[in-house]
């Protein structure tokens, strides 16, 4: 999952990047207005961190060019400015949720992970596919009740085919969102990382259709 | 009507005109009148006695002789208030010569009485009582009756009833005194309607006050008297400044929020990265600092708004994107928030109070419930005939309540009843201040449908 973190004061910055990083997340980050639009409206981010109060171009702002051209990624609003009206002019422009600062930083991650679930369709904090679970509010996996070690990137692939379960993802689009801007992107590390999970994980749930990508099947107790 | 009041103030100084002028006026009239009734009196008089005299002289008589009686038919009838009389004034010359209707009597001469003669006509005048006891004027001519030298002189003596004369200046001043009352009355009528009209725009200028004031307009419109406008100018510059003053403390206290937010936002999380006893005594007072930050923040956004001019905001036009926005802030609950708010019910207060209060209370609800959350606005009548309006707001959940002992002191400032539960903690009691300052009140009870029931009391429009 690739998040956009936009927020003009660095040492925020920083923070909300480090603690989403550390959720096991790719973050990018933008200081100001005309980088966080620019950015979004090219990269294919999974949700965004919008601070509202920005250099060179507003939050709002942002969000409503993002909006009028169909981005259709979730926004969480970042303010200070915490009246009602505030509010609903920042979902009214688009947003999927509102945080007052000064916000606990687990409330933002458990935030961020609804509006992903959210996303994908999933109400639930919990994704089973046949006997692999996933906890995303504790980032653990299961498979058979049987706890799986995951190294982050490990994690981070397995967590978006099982939320995008039952649709095939193409090696582009995982590359996409599972890495930030900064990454390598001709490295054939995805398959690596495939065959690493198919390794850990005892069921064969991830499934390689030929010349377009991998799928994890819909159904609950597919085997 | 007010006794300092301009309509008051032009009537009675229009009475009091009215009350100097007109008698002052009818005296005038009156004393005129009567010196040009008495005139004509006079000059008839003068007349007669100038006739009489020459009348009674005969040519070569050493005496006069009764004049034949071609003026006066009234000379004729005895006590009739007309005579003449000549009479010698030296002992000599002859008797007594009379009207008839004088009988015996006999006229008191002003040249005995040293009356002085008018020193136009020579004639002396005075007022008597007639033989009958009836008032007379007299006029007298003291003459010798003809060329001759050493005559004896004589009074000629003409009298009228002046008992007419005073009767008819008597009629003319009650008729005087009728026409001028009326003329009276119908002044002070016509003076009552020429301060109305003249102060017709001021009414227009209260109406208008009162539509600012009930908050129906923000400015002072439409065409007012040229004595005003400098008043009106003045007035709607003030309520601009107003404005003004309100929204620079607004974006002021809003800078202070965004200010000293971030920075707390960046403490708070760097302490809870570094733990240890420091970190959580810095997250403590990060949390005391934002608590207070939040509390006068509030505070100064009621004190900006006190002195504003009456605003008056639509129930539902608050509660609609309030609704939308919160089912999709709570959009994984799938809350649906049920409101029933008829569309004429105002609040007399600010919007954006009335959206902090309803905003919390329905972020509250949404929190805490299970996918259900009821809005209701009552319009309540009010129990005395005097008394203001009331609105009456319901919130309910049907989520897990609170006790009657965690309601009870909910309304303390900060508490948080589930630290789990994200939320500074200050939503409540800022309801609470906020619904306070508008002498408005707020009630925590169970909700029928299983949860909390918010009831907020404001002041309706």
């Amino acid at each position: 999952m690739r998040i956009l973190v936009v927020e003009d004061d660095t040492d925020l910055n920083r923070q909300l990047v480090g603690a989403l990083s550390d959720a096991g997340y790719a973050v990018d980050s933008a200081m100001d207005g005309e980088e966080a639009y620019y950015l979004g409206d090219t990269e294919p981010y999974d949700l965004v961190v919008l601070d509202i109060g920005l250099p060179k171009m507003d939050g709002i702002s942002i969000l409503e060019q993002w909006r009028r051209s169909d981005k259709k990624f979730p926004v969480i609003i970042l303010t200070a400015r915490d009246r009602w009206s505030d509010k609903v002019q920042g979902i009214d422009a688009g947003a999927d949720d509102y945080l007052a600062k000064p916000f606990h930083m687990e409330e933002l991650l458990a935030r961020a992970r609804a509006q992903l679930r959210r996303a994908t369709g999933h109400a639930k904090s919990e994704i089973q596919c046949g006997p692999v679970r996933l906890d995303t509010n504790s980032a653990r996996v299961t498979c058979d009740g049987e706890p799986i070690k995951l190294t982050s990137h490990e994690f981070r692939l397995l967590a978006y085919l099982m939320h995008h379960r039952g649709r095939v993802v193409s090696r582009t689009e995982l590359v996409e969102h599972l890495y930030d801007q900064d990454f390598d992107r001709d490295s054939n590390t995805i398959e690596v990382f495939i065959g690493r999970l198919r390794k850990k994980i005892a069921a064969d749930i991830i499934e390689t259709v030929r010349g377009l990508g991998y799928r994890i099947s819909a159904e609950d107790n597919a085997s | 009507m007010r006794l300092d009041s301009i309509a008051l103030r032009l009537i009675a100084a229009s009475m009091a005109w009215t009350v100097i002028v007109l008698p002052l006026a009818g005296y005038l009239i009156y004393q005129l009148y009567r010196a040009d009734v008495q005139e004509s009196f006079d000059s008839q008089l003068e007349k007669l006695v100038t006739a009489i005299t020459i009348d009674s002289m005969v040519d070569g008589a050493d005496r006069p002789a009764a004049p034949p009686n071609r003026y006066e038919p009234l000379f004729e009838f005895t006590h009739s208030g007309w005579y003449w009389q000549i009479r010698p004034i030296d002992n000599q010359g002859g008797p007594t010569l009379r009207s008839a209707s004088l009988a015996t009597a006999t006229l008191t001469s002003p040249y005995q009485l040293d009356y002085p003669p008018d020193p136009d006509t020579n004639m002396r005048w005075r007022n008597d009582a007639g033989p009958d006891g009836k008032p007379v004027r007299i006029v007298e001519v003291v003459d010798t009756l003809g060329h001759l030298e050493n005559r004896p002189r004589y009074s000629i003596v003409v009298a009228g009833p002046s008992e007419w004369l005073e009767q008819s200046v008597a009629r003319f001043r009650t008729r005087l005194a009728l026409a001028l009352a009326v003329a009276g009355l119908a002044l002070l009528a016509l003076m009552v309607f020429q301060v109305r009209f003249g102060l017709a725009p001021l009414q227009r200028v209260e109406r208008a006050l009162a539509l600012i004031r009930s908050g129906e307009a923000s400015r002072l419109e439409g065409d007012v008297p040229a004595e005003i406008e400098p008043l009106r100018d003045e007035l709607n510059a003030l309520i601009q400044s107003n404005e003004d003053i309100i929204e620079r403390a607004r974006t002021q206290v809003g800078n202070l929020a965004h200010g000293l937010k971030t920075p707390l936002a960046v403490i708070t999380n760097e302490a809870r990265n570094a733990r240890g006893p420091l970190g959580n005594k810095v997250i403590e007072q990060a949390q005391i600092m934002n608590d207070q930050v939040q509390h006068y923040l509030e505070r100064a956004r009621m004190a900006a708004r006190v002195g504003a001019v009456g605003r008056v905001t639509s129930v539902l036009d608050v509660v609609q994107p309030l609704v939308r926005a919160l089912e999709r802030i709570h959009a994984e609950k799938e809350v649906v928030i049920s409101v029933d708010c008829p569309p004429d019910v105002r609040f007399q207060g600010e919007k954006q109070d009335l959206e902090e209060m309803l905003g919390n209370l329905l972020d509250n609800a949404c929190k805490w419930s299970e996918g259900k959350v009821r809005f209701e606005v009552e319009l309540e009548t009010p129990a005395t005939r005097t008394g203001r309006r009331r609105i009456k707001i319901t919130v309910e959940d049907d989520g897990p309540g609170l006790s009657a002992e965690q309601r009870a002191r909910i309304g303390k400032r900060g508490l948080r009843l589930d630290e789990t539960k994200p939320g500074s903690g200050l939503g409540l009691s800022i309801v609470i201040d906020l619904a306070q300052s508008y002498r408005g009140s707020l009630k925590l009870d169970r909700s029928p449908i299983g949860g909390l029931q918010a009831t907020l009391q404001l002041p309706a429009a």
